[in-house]
């Protein structure tokens, strides 16, 4: 393979991610054509010792994945980091994905319940008063105002039980891409 | 220190016994603490970091870029730009405080372990 044609590869690979973070890796290779270069290899030797640069692409857009959902916690950044780690492998997906799809279908019917309660909690709030409920109207607009706040309340946990199942999943999949995918290209 | 990492002509005897997975396991375990090594010693940049690896450890080249990028990101390293006479600046790494601490933890780690499975490798030779 030429400079050209593992630069290229390269570069297609790393598409998607910030245009400056691919200059970045695209010159660092480039220097190490030049290198390789100035200590008298070929360009097919130096190509040959870096390896795969799918695979090399691949393994830099999946750790970018992890890092931006470590630094901001919102669910396109999860989505980003577990496709990327799917891309790369490193889950395994075929034990990982009907375990996840349970919890995440857990989550998921959880936080219905949790907005038909707030729902629930707002209708009895705005309307119950109106209808001559058991005990007063006062009593029904407390009622629904203890409602809609349990309601928040179970969103606030809802929402740190779902940031702790990615997180475990990042972890998971972390030590996979670390410790047991033999990620080394044998020169 | 140099002797320390260099088990390559030892490995390609033992090639064909030990399956290569285990090999790389063991390799791609290390390759941090052996950067994080080789850059208290003194700054460095890629290619030169690449070329020892490979030259000790049998490594890929490639992997190289991934791993520095990672240390970066985690603060263990950081980068200087060194004009050269030749070519467009150069991309140094040094080691910044986190990546001194984490060497010197990884170390004891690794001295540890390796301690413990020479004395049984060798008490079973």
């Amino acid at each position: 393979m030429t400079r050209a044609e593992f630069i290229t590869r390269l570069r297609r690979g790393l598409a998607g991610l910030p245009v400056t973070t691919i200059a970045d890796i695209v010159a660092d290779h480039e220097a190490h054509f030049a290198d390789g270069q100035a200590a008298g290899r070929t360009e097919a030797e130096v190509a040959a010792a870096l390896g795969d640069p799918d695979r090399l692409a691949r393994e830099m857009r999946a750790e970018a994945g992890l890092k931006s959902w470590e630094e901001k916690k919102t669910p396109s950044n999860a989505m980003g980091a577990i496709i990327a780690l799917i891309g790369l492998g490193a889950l395994d997906v075929m034990f990982l994905l009907p375990l996840l799809m349970g919890v995440l279908g857990a989550l998921f019917g959880f936080l219905v319940a949790v907005v038909t309660m707030f729902v629930a909690g707002g209708f009895v709030f705005a309307a119950g008063p109106l209808t001559a409920p058991p005990g007063g109207p006062i009593t029904a607009f407390l009622a629904g105002l203890g409602l809609m706040g349990l309601a928040t309340c179970f969103g606030a946990l809802l929402t740190l039980v779902t940031i702790g199942v990615f997180n475990a999943v990042v972890w998971y999949a972390r030590l996979h891409y670390r410790l047991l995918k033999p990620a080394i290209e044998q020169a | 220190m140099h002797s320390t990492w260099r088990y390559k002509g030892a490995s390609t005897e033992a090639k064909d016994a030990v399956p290569e997975t285990i090999e790389i396991q063991l390799k791609k375990g290390v390759l941090a603490l052996c950067v994080l090594a080789l850059l208290s010693h003194a700054d460095s940049y890629a290619y030169e970091i690449a070329s020892r690896l490979t030259k000790d450890i049998d490594m890929g080249e490639g992997t190289i870029y991934p791993l520095m990028r990672r240390m970066q990101s985690d603060g263990l390293v950081e980068t200087y730009l060194v004009e050269s006479q030749s070519g467009p600046p150069r991309k140094y790494y040094r080691l910044t405080a986190t990546g001194r601490q984490s060497l010197e933890q990884q170390k004891a780690e690794w001295t540890a372990f390796s301690t413990a499975v020479n004395d049984i490798v060798g008490a079973s030779a």
